[in-house]
């Protein structure tokens, strides 16, 4: 005995020591408890009963408690629990009713020293007084609990607690007289010790049994109590009525529940079945626990903080027959993992953004993440008990909205919206779609549909029909390549606002494009009477860029012959959009560190402008001269709608393909088109463009896709008057033989449109009972239903 | 040029995730504070909050929408463990006079024994899957056999990817010559530098998914991933937001050249890859067409990344978080956010001039 308490003074002084470890037990452990010196461990369970030394590097076995030969019902813990003033003083509860006190003293190799056979069940818990050397307190399933003097041979006082099950008992630390138990119901009690015949205060804390409380050890009104419906809930028993300050929302029900030393608001939690994990909560975030021990692999029963003013030291046992001393600094933090942030991207390119307000707020919010590695480890910010709660973390949401007219997609749906895709001539077809394209301000897709009409559509191959509605249309038919073109048209638009961009912008570039220009101008001048200063410049856009894309868009592409001159028509439209992208008025601000794309293109430019304007204007003779047939560009067009595909525009891709139909069908894979097909019906789906996607849907020759509106095409409906469901065709009742389709409203046959409540199978026109609705909500026939309609 | 709607979305706790519907009309939001929040856009354009209810014991990662084609069907996932999927029902009731819509709870899947990371609906051409990602390591792939019973899911697969997982995205490619493909990323923050994103494919003769790619170059903590919509593309496009923003395209390989039972090779490129944000990047997100991707970070900003017609990536925008724009040179990055259109950018932010070069 003197050898012990010499340890423990040693050790008083001292700081802890010690490492995350585990050692190994026998058996599976049921409770936990720890020695005044923060030394030792008692672990008990229902085969198992030894006191390890907490060492430095390891656990010491130093004492196994369970002697004798025969087991005895006795030895089998449900708890444990160390005496807070006496090293040499332990109790225990055994399953079997018996509360059993151990004195370590003992000179013998059997150290029991007292039974009390009271309780008819199971005792759950049993609590030495914090300041009373001989007074042990017990809670059994049979509903009472004992207040035992361990000086006498039987118990002092009983308490009834008037209902099935004492799951806890635990004494104030701070009030002397007073302790609290938890019931199976739900309840928890708070008695006088002095007054065992009825509890001070009773309230009900839980929806279902209550496991565990435990007091906070400074503040002296603070009750923690845990529950089957996972819950920790801190309650304020100092007021009249007992107040729930915090309450705390784990995944499972919870066994136990202890406060953090020298930390208020911090308490760990166990479970009883599901999780194997301690938490440590900080109950003013009651959300997610502050930190996490993963190192069980079964259920975790017994937690216990090693020393009573040290913080950082947790020991814990668990039916996986293991015993753990965790450190809070290696215990995984949640919090540091959750992701602080949210974002989607909307339909209409609006953006949702919810972030963690200190990210947002300021930039110095930023803080170091744990497995950064371009910030030393030592950084890593450590839970300091000591450090101030920072407050509820919270997130700022916000949408970002595109501005005017709020919707970025809206040449999407006008597009859609507006293309003829069928049922003119081709040559129109072409024509509409590009003047579409062009009034969106979509000058790529414009001349794309201009030069497919010049490729299927020129004047020997188109039919005489065909021909005469190009020709209908203005467009002079001995230049049908230069109107198409729209130089003109496009020009004050485009390239004077080019030109604006370009002299303000990079000098270097400036002048090449210039040079560059001025030989084009020659060239066109020679070549067609059209020829001018803006087209020229335009024209030289796309030369620019018409190399590079070509090579990076089909590197192997190699036609034998005349390769230049297929491509750089197709790479033509690109330059457009280019030249139509407004810049933005910053722009000059910084134009050493923003390589204008054309300018950093700038040297390229220069080597090739007039090989490639050449070569385009060439074509366009070949073309018109020659005749091409268009099977010729079918090669091409195949790789413009794959290039249209790649960069996102399906609606390009299959517009096209609907209005070329046979033409081009047989060019291009099966599985593409049908991927084309679908890829844009989903599009127009979620736009809720129906009609548009089921013209599609009509228009499309793969036979995967115009199944698609084959599908569930049947109603079921019920006739209105007799309210029996309709068996014939039409809309003649088959029994009472009475026309089923009458508009409630106006007591018409509705042709078209005709909507009905499911619910009572009135209903009539659209319109009508649109306007209906908006007055009432009742059904206009009369029948007082409440009609719906969604 | 963007605007900032600011939303009170009154959440106790930290948002992980937002998500809009197929429409973009709704919007779901989830918290730590276990519970998801529905807003409907009204016809001025505000976001009012319609259903706010407690979904999990524990903190809510994910949120996301399946396909309005199986009703307006929510799905979830927590540190609880579990997932759930959540139906708005129809019909007269109090809570819609009051303009709130009711949900109801269809099922929870209990198969994971550690905190479910991730959620994804499947693409609809494969009917109603559902796949979630767990931190012990499995990605789980349940299927509705009839979509009219959300009741009944059953565990189709069960991938293990050795690693903690924290995000996965479907490859929304609805072409056949595609086969149903998912991508996982992992956050586990050892030490050993283990490739953190791998893909697995389904492959019909084994009717398994086995894995198809590791991106070996990525061994940092992968926080989101996401596959670019697939608007008839041959080939994918995949952001991975890490340490930074990531992009790669995968090409498949011809399968006439490889052996036709086996997984599809890919070419994989990088084609981009930012470190603007300084640290952390936590989420990645793509527009609808696949052109602009999004990405947020530890700096507290939302920038927005798009390729010019070089296929060299910039950044086109940054968007501070509280709506103001970024203050500097960089600002007109934001002037024209071109989404969607194919236009390329002429202009450039000086941030990511000179990322982004092509590399493989």
């Amino acid at each position: 005995m003197e050898k012990m308490s010499r340890v423990s003074t040693a050790l008083g002084g001292n700081v802890l020591t010690g490492r995350t470890m585990h050692c190994h037990l026998d058996a599976p452990a049921n409770a936990i408890s720890v020695c005044r010196d923060a030394a030792q461990v008692v672990v008990a369970g229902r085969s198992i009963f030894k006191i390890y030394s907490i060492e430095d590097e390891q656990f010491v076995e130093k004492l196994n408690l369970r002697v004798g030969r025969k087991p005895s019902l006795n030895l089998s813990c449900a708890d444990v629990v160390w005496h807070q003033m006496d090293e040499n003083l332990l109790a225990t509860a055994a399953t079997n009713g018996v509360v059993v006190t151990w004195n370590l003293g003992r000179p013998s190799r059997n150290k029991q020293d007292q039974l009390f056979t009271e309780h008819k069940r199971t005792v759950n818990k049993v609590c030495f007084h914090p300041a009373e050397a001989h007074m042990l307190l017990s809670g059994s399933q049979d509903g009472f609990m004992k207040c035992f003097d361990l000086r006498r041979k039987d118990s002092v006082s009983t308490f009834s607690g008037q209902s099935e099950s004492v799951r806890d008992v635990q004494f104030s630390i701070r009030d002397y007289f007073t302790f609290a138990s938890t019931f199976e119901n739900g309840n928890v009690q708070l008695w006088d010790i002095r007054r065992p015949d009825r509890c001070e205060r009773m309230f009900t804390a839980h929806n279902g049994p209550v496991f565990c409380c435990d007091w906070h050890p400074e503040d002296r009104g603070w009750l923690a109590t845990g529950g089957r419906d996972k819950m920790v809930k801190v309650w304020d028993v100092t007021t009249p009525r007992a107040r729930e300050v915090h309450c705390v929302q784990t995944i499972a029900s919870v066994a136990r529940v202890k406060w953090r030393p020298e930390c208020r608001h911090h308490l760990a939690t166990c479970s009883m079945m599901v999780d194997h994990n301690i938490y440590v909560w900080d109950v003013r975030r009651p959300f997610v626990p502050a930190a996490m021990f993963e190192e069980h692999r079964d259920v975790t029963t017994g937690i216990a903080w090693r020393h009573p003013h040290d913080p950082s030291f947790l020991l814990s046992g668990s039916k996986d027959s293991t015993l753990c001393q965790h450190l809070f600094r290696d215990a995984s933090q949640p919090v540091e993992r959750a992701n602080p942030e949210g974002l989607c991207y909307g339909l209409f390119g609006d953006l949702a953004f919810a972030a963690k307000e200190s990210l947002v707020a300021s930039e110095s919010g930023r803080k170091p993440y744990a497995g950064d590695r371009r910030h030393p480890i030592f950084f890593k910010r450590k839970l300091d008990p000591a450090e101030p709660f920072a407050g509820l973390a919270s997130s700022a949401l916000s949408v970002f909205e595109t501005e005017a007219g709020g919707s970025c997609m809206s040449w999407f749906v006008d597009t859609a919206r507006r293309y003829a895709l069928a049922g003119r001539p081709l040559a129109e077809l072409c024509d509409h779609n590009a003047k579409v394209a062009r009034e969106l301000g979509r000058n790529q897709v414009a001349q794309t549909w201009t030069m497919l009409r010049i490729i299927y559509c020129s004047p020997g191959l188109v039919p005489s029909t065909n021909l005469n509605h190009s020709v209908g249309k203005g467009s002079s038919c001995g230049l049908p390549l230069i109107n198409s073109f729209n130089l003109k048209e496009m020009a004050p638009g485009l390239g004077s606002e080019t030109r604006l961009d370009r002299s303000k912008g990079d000098t270097r570039s400036d002048t090449v494009l210039l040079d560059s220009s001025a030989t084009l101008i020659t060239n066109e001048d020679n070549e067609e009477t059209e020829g001018s200063d803006v087209p020229a410049d335009y024209l030289l856009g796309d030369v620019e860029g018409d190399d590079e894309e070509l090579y990076l868009l089909d590197p192997d592409h190699t036609h034998p012959e005349e390769p230049e001159y297929v491509l750089p028509q197709e790479a033509f439209p690109l330059r457009h959009e280019i030249v139509d992208t407004p810049p933005g008025p910053e722009h000059l601000q910084d134009k050493a560190d923003s390589p204008h794309v054309s300018g950093s293109e700038a040297d390229a430019v220069s080597l090739a402008p007039v090989d490639s304007s050449f070569s385009l204007i060439s074509v366009s003779h070949t073309l018109y001269d020659n005749r091409l047939p268009p099977d010729f560009f079918s090669a091409l067009v195949r790789d413009m709608l794959r290039f249209y595909a790649e960069q996102g525009d399906v609606q390009m891709a299959v517009s096209v393909l609907i209005v070329l139909g046979e033409r081009v069908r047989k060019d291009i894979d099966e599985q593409a088109q049908e991927h084309w097909y679908t890829s844009y019906i989903d599009l127009l789906q979620r736009f809720r463009l129906w009609n548009v996607s089921n013209e599609v849907v009509k228009l499309s020759t793969s036979r995967a896709i115009s199944c698609l509106n084959q599908a569930s095409t049947s109603l079921h409906v019920n006739c209105s008057h007799c309210k029996r469901p309709m068996s014939g065709r039409g809309w003649v009742c088959g029994r009472c033989h009475r026309c089923a389709s009458m508009c409630a409203v106006c007591h018409h046959v509705v042709k078209g449109l005709f909507v009905w409540c499911q619910g009572c199978s009135h209903g009539g026109h659209l319109q009508h009972i649109m306007k209906w609705l908006e007055g009432s909500s009742h059904c206009p026939a009369g029948c007082g239903h409440l009609c719906e309609y969604s | 040029m963007f605007v900032a709607r600011s939303i009170a979305a009154d959440h106790k706790d930290l948002i992980h995730d937002v998500s809009f519907d197929f429409h973009g009309r709704r919007m779901a939001t989830c918290s730590s504070d276990q519970s998801v929040k529905v807003w409907d856009k009204s016809e001025n354009g505000d976001w009012h909050c319609t259903a706010s209810w407690k979904t999990h014991s524990g903190s809510v990662w994910r949120v996301t929408w399946a396909h309005p084609e199986f009703g307006q069907v929510l799905a979830s996932c927590s540190f609880d463990r579990t997932a759930a999927v959540w139906e708005e029902i129809v019909g007269e009731s109090n809570d819609k006079l009051r303009g709130q819509s009711h949900w109801v709870k269809r099922t929870t899947l209990v198969d994971s024994r550690t905190s479910v990371t991730d959620v994804k609906f499947a693409p609809k051409h494969m009917g109603l899957m559902l796949a979630t990602c767990s931190a012990d390591g499995i990605v789980r792939i349940y299927e509705a056999p009839d979509v009219m019973n959300l009741s009944q899911w059953s565990l189709q697969h069960e991938i293990s990817c050795k690693l903690s997982c924290s995000c996965i995205s479907w490859n929304p490619s609805s072409s056949r010559a595609h086969s149903p493909m998912i991508a996982v990323g992992s956050d586990d923050s050892s030490p050993n530098a283990m490739a953190k994103v791998q893909i697995f494919e389904y492959n019909e003769n084994t009717r398994k998914y086995a894995k198809a790619e590791t991106l070996m170059t990525v061994t940092d903590p992968v926080h989101d991933i996401a596959f670019a919509p697939n608007l008839g593309r041959s080939f994918h496009i995949l952001a991975v937001a890490t340490k930074d923003v990531r992009i790669f395209t995968l090409k498949p390989v011809r399968k006439e050249l490889t052996s036709s039972g086996g997984p599809t090779k890919f070419e994989i490129h990088i084609v981009a890859q930012f470190d603007n944000h300084n640290s952390q990047v936590w989420r990645v997100s793509w527009n609808i067409t696949g052109t602009v991707l999004a990405s947020s970070g530890d700096d507290g900003c939302v920038r927005l990344w798009k390729a010019n017609y070089m296929d060299n990536w910039k950044c086109t925008g940054i968007l501070k978080g509280n709506g103001s724009p970024v203050s500097g040179n960089s600002q007109q990055g934001n002037s024209n956010p071109s989404l969607g259109s194919n236009i390329p950018n002429l202009q450039n932010s000086l941030n990511g001039s000179s990322a982004g070069r092509k590399h493989s």
